[in-house]
């Protein structure tokens, strides 16, 4: 068993790139500031460079396994690293590290993440946040990589329908911890009352723009319709990409957290419109935390999220993927009838995500990880 | 072909398999091996769990039907030798009393939160460790060989966990957590039908 206070060493991997913003990104770093603050060392490789914003990590505890290629992976392009000289970089960095525990991320994509499984011997705790029914890889994962995956000595599962992929496909289970958020950051607008008249309803989206599976095709066709009723509606979007924008839509490009913060701090309705393969919403919970209201496709990791359409403590709107009418409906009622409450109750969902109660949670099973891993694993077991 | 590359053939296939057979033989070990730990450690997360509701008697305003019931509870899941359908039984139980009391408790102590919520997250480990050194232990390869040696076949618990509130680290207002891994009942993953930009597109 081992001291539940000593302070540990954890290695992270994280597949895809720093040099472009993600939610795998994202939640790396916001784990890693997390353990920080618990007193315990996290460290990280990932490809890429850490840029300014990334202050939760010193940058020695940052290693680069130098630039990402891009390269066409599961319908969107990752930027991933790959190869041998990938592989000794990820071997060499493990074995300088002297890490108590492995956290890999997505371990079962092509990437260094599944270098470092292959590679590890230390105890090993992975994190799935693909939750795409399909996942090709996941289905050849099955029989190829069977002794890679049998090395996971903890899953983690951003989701219940995350957990579902790892069961059907691997045949291993997970434990379902989300992603965290740092509500402080975005709970401090009053529950009550808008922060601009509300004759001018503010609609925002953010997500990349030219990516066709975040759906803003389908929110910018649902708009005209809400604008027969609304035509002071403000539609604002922020994200990386460009595409051609109509006129009554404010584009803000690629914005800090501090912009959107602000800009989720101000919106009236936020609106999630992704078409296929999201695995977690966390701009939906930073939306839900800041006090908008929510309409989101029903994706099933949006359905976990919100609860099912028609329940009654559902926390936000749901409408069926790519229907842009059902969209312009659903905006319409909850710009119709604000419901203070449900707000309230999205706020309170969104608290228990702070990283506060989901870094424990992944802290208990980097224990539970810990204490179970067969000790002097051989090296040779895997390779 | 002459003889001696007929031996030089075999001699390296019989390497190869011997390789293949001892690669295996060490996945199996390993996975057995953590399937044992992890049983070691659910064991003393449920000791922790029944300790803590245990120690819930000494909260100041309880009333003592509900001490009673509680540390009946808690002194059956603690109960050395129990057979492990009982002990998945006594455990089921405090669950069960646990979540009954909970709401009738003067106040609810986080470390009994945090021992449920920890139990939970080992019971789901030591069962997929137990999965995984199963599904390698009924291969033919691996049964005709013996690869397994005399270690047990693992078994996997099961447990009622009951209603587990979220691992309080949080501010002290923090309401109950919607944590995935501790659903709140109501939100159950429905059946559904695929969604249709799922359905259609190139993976």
């Amino acid at each position: 068993m081992t001291d539940p206070r000593r302070s540990l060493r954890i290695g992270m991997v994280c597949p895809y790139s720093f040099d472009v913003p993600g939610g795998v990104q994202n939640h790396v770093l916001g784990l890693a500031r997390y353990l920080r603050q618990a007193g315990h060392r996290p460290y990280v490789l990932a490809p890429g460079e850490l840029g300014p914003s990334a202050a939760a990590l010193d940058l020695e505890d940052f290693a680069s396994v130098g630039a990402a290629m891009p390269v066409p992976y599961n319908g969107s392009v990752a930027r991933v690293n790959f190869g041998p000289l990938s592989a000794a970089r990820v071997c060499r960095w493990l074995r300088n590290g002297k890490f108590d525990l492995i956290h890999i991320h997505e371990p079962i994509t092509p990437s260094i993440s599944l270098l470092a499984l292959w590679a590890a011997e230390q105890p090993v705790v992975a994190t799935f946040h693909i939750a795409t029914p399909r996942s090709r890889s996941m289905q050849l994962a099955g029989g190829v990589l069977r002794a890679a995956i049998e090395k996971i000595d903890a899953g983690i599962a951003v989701s219940e329908s995350a957990r579902n992929v790892v069961v059907q496909h691997l045949g291993r289970d997970a434990v379902v911890i989300p992603n965290g958020i740092r509500f402080d950051d975005f709970g401090k607008r009053p529950i009550s009352g808008s922060p601009r008249p509300s004759q001018q309803p503010r609609l925002v989206f953010i997500g990349r723009l030219d990516e066709p599976r975040k759906g803003l095709e389908v929110l910018l066709a649902a708009v005209p319709l809400i604008r027969q009723t609304h035509p002071n509606l403000e539609v604002i979007i922020a994200g990386q990409g460009s595409r051609p924008i109509p006129s009554w839509c404010r584009s803000l490009g690629t914005i800090t957290n501090e912009a959107k913060i602000a800009l989720l701090g101000s919106a009236d309705v936020f609106v999630a419109p992704q078409l296929a393969r999201e695995s977690f919403g966390i701009v939906l919970l930073e939306a839900m935390a800041s006090g908008a209201q929510i309409v989101a496709s029903d994706l099933p990791s949006f359905v976990d999220l919100l609860g099912p359409p028609r329940d009654e403590r559902r926390l936000g709107e749901v409408f069926p993927v790519g229907d842009h009418r059902a969209l312009a409906r659903a905006v319409l009622q909850v710009l119709h009838y604000a419901n203070p409450l449900r707000k309230a109750r999205a706020q309170q969902a969104a608290r228990s995500y702070d990283w506060s109660s989901v870094g424990t949670a992944v802290l208990a099973t980097y224990r539970a990880a810990l204490s179970a891993a067969p000790t002097g694993r051989m090296r040779e077991a895997i390779g | 072909m002459s003889t001696l590359e007929m031996l030089a053939l075999m001699i390296i296939v019989v390497v190869l398999l011997v390789w293949r057979i001892s690669w295996l033989a060490s996945r199996v070990q390993r996975a057995t091996t953590r399937a044992e730990r992890a049983w070691i450690t659910l064991d003393a997360a449920l000791v922790g769990r029944a300790q803590r509701a245990a120690d819930l008697v000494m909260l100041p305003g309880i009333d003592p039907a509900t001490a009673l019931l509680v540390l009946d509870a808690a002194a059956a899941a603690l109960e050395p030798d129990l057979c492990r359908g009982e002990r998945e039984r006594a455990e089921s139980d405090l669950s069960h009393v646990l979540d009954t009391v909970d709401p009738m408790l003067p106040a609810s102590p986080s470390e009994l939160a945090s021992e449920r919520a920890r139990a939970s997250i080992c019971r789901r480990l030591h069962n997929d460790a137990v999965a995984t050194a199963l599904s390698l232990r009924r291969r033919y390869t691996v049964r005709i060989l013996r690869l397994a040696g005399h270690t047990d076949e693992p078994r996997p618990f099961e447990m009622a966990d009951g209603s587990i509130c979220t691992l309080t680290a949080g501010p002290p207002d923090s309401p109950p957590s919607s944590l995935a891994y501790v659903r709140p009942a109501g939100y159950a993953a429905e059946p559904r039908a695929p969604a249709v930009g799922e359905a259609g597109q190139p993976s």
